[in-house]
């Protein structure tokens, strides 16, 4: 099988994984008891009241009506386009757009699983390599017993022991949220234009000159590279000085009408550089610190047995014996030759921790009050606000699918036997 | 070699834009914060003036010392103003950010039709006015200050109510607020209540008290009730009722939801402060940001002391413990545990506040089926509780035996219950002989409780009523429990024989206390007619010993009937940096954020 129909019946075959997924969450979510109803009545819960409610929420419906419709909702194409997200139905707490409560949470979370991934395995790797290169030694075992003991340890506990020392002891790094409170959050990148004071026509006529940039840089790199000029790259470079006129037209007179043009990810350390605060960039890195360094630990733990497991194996390989004959430097064999080929394993090991690190997540984000998809979770589940649960539980699925798609690819792309 | 430069030359604009943009933000900041050593500067050149007219002064005072006595001690006290007002000038340049840890969130909007939890109301009271209100500090909740209203005055039969306006508030789009805003406020909550059937008005059932509102003149507005009620001042003074601005609240749209243009634009209300900021993520607070509204009212008191209040959200207790204990946060107000709050206590680095609580808890009796079908079975059951071992050992006396279910201070309240006792085995085994249970034929059923932190510390609460209740020898417990969602749901399908349930007021009165003793809601089929009888003529009188004897009467009915057990009283205490004054924790439960400032 190539690697082209490899991937596409990979990413086929996620649908039906994430239908089953939601078809379980949606029957589950109604099997437990409790009621969203009866939850949104703070104190006196008068019967028409609630069955009033219960129709404004579409919940007087039969299961199946309402499961129909939900579907429904997530492939509305139209939806996604106009909002950025998919219909999840609305929040039966708020009255908000699930899907968009979803993408506003996502951020967080991804920005905590990205730097505590960086974190376990720069020390999960580096640990496990040093291991195995003392093989037997008390180095050795100190670090398996550390790998052994970080696996086991709870996060909430580590985490307050954490808090405690930097935060309440020392006071070097805020105890919690994704900033110090005094901190005002990065906005991203904001470019204010012009007000719309010429129209359509006014940019559409000034877009050339951005059309004949483009297409010129497009003419001088075909220069360089001494292609001779024919009718196809005459062609080529006529299509790119009209698709740019346009695009640039468009796009501008677009963003002008609206005053700003506003790039944001969401990711603090990334906004607060595209807004270019190095202040802020640095006070996110600080409390990013505890909660990464928190989950990196934990799963640090599986990368050090794994690391030190395949080094081991691969430090005794022929390949290895051959390259130290030739003279070449330690670090050199260790780390060129016997790391490349005992991280293939490690890889798709990281791969799987992804899907451990966001159950994680929801622990840490609870223990520091980070405002992401797992604080999210234990909070709607609590207020068992039924849509709500369905669409992030369906994210976290999605989530996890795309980056086991991701590192299969890598896999493949690293190990050249797949590739044949 | 050609892609190495091009990848360098990218490589070179990416830098020059970081370092360019980096740059230039600092190049900003730095003219900012010369422009505030400036105005700073300016300050400072203005106090020396200030010193150097004093000095003349002062020599004038020298010149004038052979005049008359009274004639230098005038002059003495204008130096002392002129003193007190540099060293005003002086503080206003210090902190002016108070910044505030909750684990509360606004539940769904700020939308005083609709808002119905602790923390909307909240935000509510600090942003938005109210025709009256209760006086901070306030013991027993009945004293109302004026507000939007300068004066009323209440018909004989308390069923017309009357207001004259203040004159000359502005909503800060240069409405001029009147007696017909008023009049759409409350009209439009009432008019909001079946689209909104969650929201406050309709919880405190405002279709069925006002029965209309009439503007008299420009600045005189008239309430028509369908009933007596005495305690109108008390709905009146509640967030629900707050004025709204037309323009930005019409009445087909409801809630001011984050992201909302409405929730960032700062004219729809008129209160001490504006909603800047309100940013929500996953459906819950991040930051509510507080900016002193430059138009409000009342400049005679200088509110807001604090020109802005900044609310950021914790997770949980535990996390808002370490972030007021780390100095991360100046305030933490409500969701310190007892034990916590005991031990910052002893923490120089914060100080702690105390106050009156008026949070309630009570033991709800299934009164449709046996065993509790029997009042003798409920009274037995109300005599074995202990509730100073509660108090001492869960609440670590940081809460009171409760024996009425209005808290003490407020009218009306008695210690009626005290009549059963408590651990009173003797009265227990003597009820319990009469309903044919003994110590080989004991009294069994469940007890339950919330177990999700709904209310405090639920579990060890449960544990040691169920030890007391069991030490009498004729009562065998057995201790269920149900996560907030299913408590509820276990309440309204009516299967739990006894549990424990809570009550914050809406409004400061007993007549919001004393129906919890039959409330349909509750669920426990208890009905008492000469009760509600009583009830309602309560609400009828603002003649408070009447109203006192009225409320006892209630209350001695109730400890005869024991359908409803009051249990205890929580206390209210507030954690803040040792710098910060002004903060009044008194029976309201509110939290007045104008009156708080920072000092030296």
């Amino acid at each position: 099988m190539g690697l082209r129909s490899y991937v596409v019946t990979r990413i086929l075959l996620t649908i039906p994984t994430l239908l089953l997924l939601l078809s379980m969450v949606f029957l589950v979510m109604r099997v437990l008891p409790g009621d969203p109803v009866a939850l949104r009545f703070e104190k006196r819960a008068d019967p028409e009241q609630m069955e009033r409610m219960r129709h404004i929420l579409g919940m007087d419906k039969p299961l199946w009506t309402q499961y129909i419709e939900y579907l429904g909702g997530i492939v509305d194409i139209g939806y996604l386009l106009e909002n950025g997200y998919p219909n999840l139905g609305k929040s039966m707490q708020t009255y908000e757009e699930v899907g968009g409560q979803i993408f506003s949470a996502f951020p967080a979370t991804l920005e905590l699983a990205i730097y505590s991934m960086i974190i376990a395995s720069i020390l999960g790797i580096l640990l496990g390599v040093v291991s195995s290169k003392s093989y037997n030694s008390i180095l050795d075992h100190m670090i398996r017993g550390f790998g052994t003991v970080t696996y086991a340890i709870p996060i909430f506990f580590l985490g307050i022991i954490f808090q405690l020392i930097f935060g309440v002891y020392l006071r070097w790094l805020p105890t919690g949220l994704r900033l110090h409170p005094s901190v005002e959050p990065p906005s991203g990148l904001t470019i204010y234009l012009s007000p719309p004071s010429q129209g359509f026509l006014y940019h559409f006529l000034l877009s050339s000159i951005a059309g004949l940039i483009v297409s010129a840089v497009y003419v001088a790199m075909l220069r360089i590279k001494h292609v001779k000029f024919k009718l196809k790259e005459i062609l080529i470079s006529a299509a790119v000085f009209l698709v740019t006129w346009i695009a640039y037209a468009y796009a501008s007179w677009y963003f002008v009408c609206a005053g700003e043009l506003h790039i944001s990810t969401g990711l603090y350390t990334v906004d607060s550089l595209l807004e270019g605060n190095l202040f802020t960039f640095f006070e996110s890195l600080k409390t990013l610190l505890l909660p990464s360094l928190t989950l990196g630990i934990i799963l640090s733990g599986m990368f050090i047995r794994m690391t030190r497991t395949n080094m081991l194996e691969t430090l005794r390989l022929d390949f290895v014996t051959a390259a130290k004959a030739r003279g070449l430097k330690e670090s050199t064999v260790t780390y060129g030759y016997a790391l490349r080929n005992a991280f293939l394993p490690v890889l798709t090991m990281m791969g799987l921790q992804f899907a451990i690190l966001l159950s994680g997540a929801i622990l840490t984000e609870t223990t520091f009050s980070w405002p992401g998809l797992g604080s999210y979770i234990v909070q709607r589940i609590n207020l068992r606000d039924y849509t709500a649960i369905q669409g992030a539980v369906v994210m976290f699925g999605l989530f996890i699918t795309l980056v086991s798609l991701v590192v299969d690819i890598l896999y493949a792309y690293l190990d050249p036997r797949i590739r044949l | 070699m050609l892609e190495k430069i091009e990848l360098s030359i990218v490589v070179l604009v990416l830098i020059g834009i970081i370092v360019s943009s980096g740059t230039m933000y600092y190049t900003t900041t730095a003219i900012s914060n010369l422009s505030t050593l400036t105005s700073d500067v300016t300050t400072l050149t203005e106090s020396v003036t200030n010193l150097t007219s004093t000095l003349r002064d002062l020599t004038t005072i020298t010149g004038l010392m052979a005049e008359t006595l009274g004639e230098y001690n005038e002059t003495l006290a204008a130096l002392q103003d002129r003193l007190t007002e540099i060293e005003k000038l002086l503080a206003a340049k210090t902190k002016e950010t108070l910044i505030v840890g909750t684990t509360d969130s606004v539940e769904k909007t700020l939308d005083p039709a609709q808002a119905y939890d602790y923390f909307g109301w909240c935000i509510l009271q600090n942003i938005a006015g109210t025709l009256v209100s209760v006086k901070p500090g306030s013991e027993t909740g009945a004293d109302f200050l004026p507000e939007l209203a300068v004066s009323w005055n209440a018909s004989e039969d308390f069923d017309v109510w009357d207001f004259n306006l203040r004159q000359g508030v502005t909503f800060a789009d240069g409405t001029e607020f009147n007696a017909t805003h008023v009049k759409y406020s409350f009209d439009r909550a009432i008019a909001l209540i079946d689209d909104i059937p969650e929201g406050a008005p309709a919880g405190l059932e405002y279709n069925k008290l006002i029965n209309s509102t009439e503007v008299l003149a420009n600045y005189t507005v008239r309430f028509n009730l369908n009933h007596a009620f005495s305690p109108f001042l008390g709905i009146v003074s509640c967030r629900a009722s707050a004025i709204v601005n037309p323009t930005y609240a019409p009445i087909e749209e409801v809630g001011y939801h984050a992201g909302d243009s409405r929730a960032s634009t700062p004219v729809a209300f008129v209160g001490p402060y504006y909603l800047t900021t309100w940013a929500r993520v996953g459906g819950r607070d991040i930051e509510i940001r507080l900016d002193k509204n430059p138009y409000y009212w009342n400049t005679t008191g200088e509110y807001p002391k604090t020109k802005t209040i900044i609310f950021r959200f914790y997770s949980g207790p535990s996390t808002l413990r370490l972030a007021v204990e780390a100095g991360d946060i100046d305030m933490a107000f409500r969701h310190i545990s007892p034990t916590d709050v005991l031990d910052l206590e002893d923490n120089p680095s914060v100080k702690v506040w105390w106050g009156a609580g008026a949070f309630v808890q009570y033991l709800c009796f299934q009164t449709k089926r046996a065993p509790f079908d029997d009042p003798r079975v409920r009274r037995a059951v109300a005599a074995a509780l202990d509730r100073s071992a509660v108090c001492e050992t869960v609440f670590l006396n940081l809460s009171q035996p409760l024996y009425s279910i209005i808290p003490p201070g407020m009218l009306g309240h008695t210690e009626e219950f005290q009549k059963l006792g408590d651990a009173n085995y003797a009265l227990t085994q003597s009820l319990l002989a009469e309903a044919g249970y003994d110590a080989t034929n004991k009294l069994t059923f469940d007890l339950w409780y919330e177990s999700s932190g709904h209310y405090p510390s639920s579990a060890d609460q449960a544990i040691v009523y169920k030890e007391a209740l069991e030490a009498s020898g004729v009562i065998a417990v057995t201790l269920k429990s149900a996560d907030w969602a299913t408590y509820k749901q276990n309440r309204d399908s009516e299967i739990m024989d006894a549990y424990v349930y809570g009550w914050y007021p809406d409004y400061v009165d007993p007549d919001d206390y004393a129906f919890l003793y039959w409330a349909s809601w509750i669920h426990t089929n208890y009905h008492n007619a000469t009760q509600e009888a009583l009830y309602d003529q309560a609400r009828a009188t603002t003649n408070t010993t009447l109203r006192e004897e009225l409320y006892a009467q209630i209350d001695e009915i109730a400890a005869e009937q024991c359908s409803v057990v009051p249990l205890y009283v929580s206390s209210a205490w507030a954690v803040t940096h040792p710098k910060i004054y002004g903060i009044y924790l008194d029976i309201t439960q509110d939290m007045r954020y104008w009156l708080i400032y920072i000092g030296e």
